[in-house]
């Protein structure tokens, strides 16, 4: 591997932000996630759950909630708005003022044909969902109290409103009392936060109280009452056959409920019974999605986790293993190696820092604050690309001739920055590229892709290396696809032409093409093996990949023109602590 | 009686009204007297005569002339009206030092004198400012057409034009320009909202607890049992912090000096 010297660099004060909203579109396999500073990313799902677009936040949004209606994404937030969202261009549509007050819920009916909104003076407003915007169509009945939360019935004929201490069938004849509860507060209000209707007319309600209650909506009855905390019960999601239900609460904890028969006789009706309980996060769970095959959650420890349902799969494997998005998929670090300069990217401003000499420490040279740029390099892009995809990533060879984009449609360009032409267009291939970069000295891109597939191009030559077609016929090692976070930086060594430096949260990387590529028997993390070998026997057990997992919570690697690295590290338990309070567990000898 | 009349100050209408009331009946109470003094002997008259003027039983009544009670009245009277005038003046009086009062609190509230006087001089002194050159141009020409009718006062005019339109202002002291804009949006609806949600989340009642304490939990209890977590706090040591800072920076300097 060689020798290099470290700079290790913690002071990225990197914050991520709480998930308040999530909505998963099950036909384009998209899950789009709302956080508490107003940006919306989405994931696509079907692509290794690949962070696709951001569209940054602005101090004035405020997302509650989000829905997709058929490819359109809508949201709405207590600033009374409703947001349709640009996804081509990456910025919101157009906002519509509801004038009911804040906005705390936005849902859209199975027929794709009407937005309802929960508002807080009560009114629960119907708008029709046009071409190119949405109409409002009319008002329900006003109530007394803020309308927290709405379900539509499938058929689209009736709304369940989940309001304070009580729930609201609207269309409907009944009005359900929510009971105040076992907990102690009787003077406060309960608070349904969350509510389902099903299309055998059950409503299931979640409320403040710790309680999931089954309601009868024809008979406007209490069927069953669950307590499943002593604090509130957040949120709440149905599956698509409407067999189970999950419920995310303010411990963190994420339960299950199904519709089975209790026991296994034949004659048993069925009935909601709470199987499983994960307890996948730290701080309060505010969005939940039950899609196909997992239970997506996510709240105010900034995580977004995937929990596969082992039963939908036949055996375990890397499909059905828990994943946790904590950091974003793209580059936030960028490195000046001559200079020995970071910068770095915050949602509102950039820092620059100098690194230290032999402490490490960094001197922050300039505070300044700005919107991001993409850079010149855009408005030559705009004029040749026919794309209407955005860009995520970009980047340019040393000599300054080429330039290599890529697109959320998995297409990469690359440009003749000095012609300022279209030079060539990579062959697709089916999973999006998370990280690129173009060597100094043979102008070969390299590209790593959302399903951990390398390939190497020539740039020169408009086809893939030698190198390239040998790696994709040995296949890469299942330890390596079986990573779960993406690469997010690639880089060079100038001193040696034939390492390739690439890094993801949990590994840092050096790839040497002139080592032998190793196969699916070989130990792959094989480090510490080496060093343990005597000088004679090491060569024959060399391969391509050195891996080292010394360094955690990675953000970026990049190498100095001096043969330093600089490690840019974010612990994971720097963030925790300052996350807001968590809930107060007593736990047994504490 | 007048005793009576004299003690209740409160209500001077009612009391002339009594007054005037009184000595009429006193008149004809009296007048009937010296014309009556002689048929006194009837039983209803003399009742209430002894009812009334409070005198022995068996001396005749009071020979009262009607000068007498006419000046009487009329005294009463007079004193009526002045002490109601005397009422008026003080409640005047009262008025008068209420409105005092205002007017020196309304003045303390104001800028002091000095202050005034500054900013309305002050644009006069800084006419040479070159983002204003333009504006003091416009306001020279304008001035020039009152200046030609109010030829002597020239230098005065100019002063007081510039003073009343006030391009710019000096204002010393701890003033900042803000824009309305640049403050935040939220409604009060909109605070309203996010107060109830994180009053319900966070607020009293919620049994929250901090990081640390959560951080330390999973320590005692996760496979490898450790310490509590502790935070670091920037703010400890700060003097011993700023003290090595200093002598590694001379440390410094004294290797660079023999190298270089």
């Amino acid at each position: 591997m060689g020798e290099f010297k470290v700079h290790r660099v913690r002071f990225f004060d990197y914050m991520p932000t709480a998930i308040r909203a999530m909505a998963f579109n099950a036909h384009t396999e998209r899950l789009a996630l709302g956080r508490m500073d107003g940006s919306v990313e989405i994931f696509n799902f079907a692509d290794h759950y690949f962070q696709e677009k951001v569209i940054p936040g602005k101090d004035s949004r405020s997302i509650e909630a989000l829905c997709w209606v058929g490819g359109r994404l809508f949201s709405a937030g207590l600033n009374g708005e409703i947001t349709e969202y640009d996804l081509e261009n990456l910025r919101p549509k157009y906002s519509l003022e509801a004038y009911g007050g804040p906005i705390w819920t936005i849902t859209s009916n199975s027929q794709g044909a009407h937005l309802a909104i929960g508002c807080e003076d009560g009114t629960v407003k119907l708008f029709e969902v046009l071409e190119e915007s949405i109409q409002f169509e009319r008002n329900l009945d006003r109530q007394k109290g803020r309308i927290i939360s709405l379900s539509w019935h499938p058929s689209g004929t009736q709304i369940a409103a989940g309001m304070m201490d009580m729930i609201r069938v609207f269309d409907a004849v009944s009005m359900l009392l929510v009971d105040r509860g076992f907990g102690g507060s009787k003077s406060r209000e309960t608070v349904v936060w969350s509510v389902v209707f099903l299309s055998d007319c059950t409503i299931i309600s979640g409320d403040s109280a710790g309680k999931v209650q089954v309601w009868d909506g024809h008979t406007g009855t209490l069927v069953k009452t669950h307590l499943v905390t002593k604090w509130d019960v957040l949120a709440l999601s149905v599956s698509k056959d409407e067999s189970s239900v999950v419920v995310g609460t303010s411990e963190g904890t994420v339960i299950q409920f199904q519709f089975i028969a209790p026991t296994l006789q034949q004659q048993q009706d069925k009935e909601w019974v709470r199987t499983r309980t994960f307890k996948n996060h730290t701080h309060d769970v505010r969005a939940l999605a039950e899609i196909e095959t997992a239970i997506v959650s996510g709240g105010m420890d900034t995580q977004l986790v995937v929990r596969p349902l082992l039963e939908k799969f036949d055996e375990r494997s890397h499909a059905s293993a828990l994943r946790k998005i904590q950091f974003p998929h793209r580059n936030l670090v960028f490195c000046a190696k001559k200079a020995g300069l970071l910068l770095f990217q915050f949602p509102g401003q950039l820092e620059l820092w100098r690194l230290g000499e032999s402490d490490g420490h960094g001197e922050n040279l300039t505070h300044m604050d700005g919107k991001r740029e993409m850079g010149k390099y855009s408005q030559y892009h705009a004029h040749y690309c026919r794309s209407r995809q955005p860009i995520h990533l970009m980047t340019n060879s040393v000599d300054g001739k080429w330039l290599a984009t890529a697109n959320s449609d998995c297409e990469i360009h690359v440009y003749n920055v000095q012609k300022l032409k279209l030079h060539c267009i990579v062959p697709v291939y089916g999973s999006c590229p998370s990280a690129m970069g173009i060597h100094p000295t043979t102008n070969n891109l390299t590209m790593v892709h959302a399903d951990q597939q390398i390939f190497e191009y020539s740039i020169v030559e408009k086809q893939y290396t030698d190198w390239s077609r040998k790696l994709q016929k040995q296949g890469l090692h299942n330890l390596w696809l079986d990573r779960d976070t993406p690469v997010t930086h690639v880089t060079f060594n100038p001193k040696n032409p034939e390492q390739i430096l690439l890094h993801d949260m949990h590994m840092f990387c050096i790839i040497d093409q002139s080592l032998p590529l190793p196969d699916q028997k070989t130990q792959f993390y094989n480090q510490m093996t080496l060093r343990s070998l005597s000088e004679q026997e090491r060569p024959s057990h060399l391969h391509a990949f050195k891996i080292c997992k010394t360094f955690q919570d990675l953000l970026s690697v990049s190498l100095l023109d001096d043969q330093s690295l600089v490690m840019v590290e974010r612990p994971l338990l720097a963030i925790t602590s300052q996350l807001p309070a968590p809930v107060r567990q007593k736990k047994f000898a504490t | 009686m007048h005793k009576m009349l004299v003690e209740k100050e409160v209500q001077p209408h009612r009391r002339s009204g009594l007054m005037t009331y009184r000595p009429k009946m006193a008149k004809k109470l009296l007048r009937k007297s010296p014309s009556s003094s002689n048929k006194f002997n009837s039983a209803n008259m003399t009742d209430d005569f002894q009812l009334h003027l409070d005198s022995s039983d068996d001396d005749a009544p009071e020979e009262v002339t009607f000068e007498e009670s006419k000046a009487s009245a009329l005294r009463s009277m007079k004193n009526a009206l002045e002490t109601s005038k005397r009422e008026k003046d003080l409640l005047k009086e009262k008025r008068r030092k209420r409105q005092e009062l205002f007017q020196e609190q309304k003045k303390r509230r104001l800028l002091p004198a000095h202050i005034l006087e500054e900013i309305d001089t002050a644009p006069a002194k800084k006419q040479k400012l070159p983002g204003d050159q333009a504006e003091s141009n416009h306001e020279e020409a304008s001035c020039s057409w009152e200046e030609g009718r109010e030829g002597s006062k020239e230098g005065y005019e100019k002063e007081t034009k510039k003073g009343f339109k006030g391009n710019i202002r000096s204002l010393k002291g701890n003033y900042s320009v803000m824009r309305v804009a640049d403050q935040s949006s939220t409604n009060s609806q909109q605070q309203t909202a996010m107060d109830f949600i994180q009053a319900r989340l966070y607020g009293p009642g919620s049994q929250r607890t901090t990081n640390n304490e959560l951080l330390s939990l999973e320590n005692k209890r996760g496979p490898n049992k450790s310490a509590a977590m502790q935070f670091v706090n920037k703010k400890w040591g700060t003097e011993k912090k700023a003290k090595a800072e200093k002598l590694k920076k001379q440390w410094i300097q004294k290797q660079k000096v023999p190298s270089s």
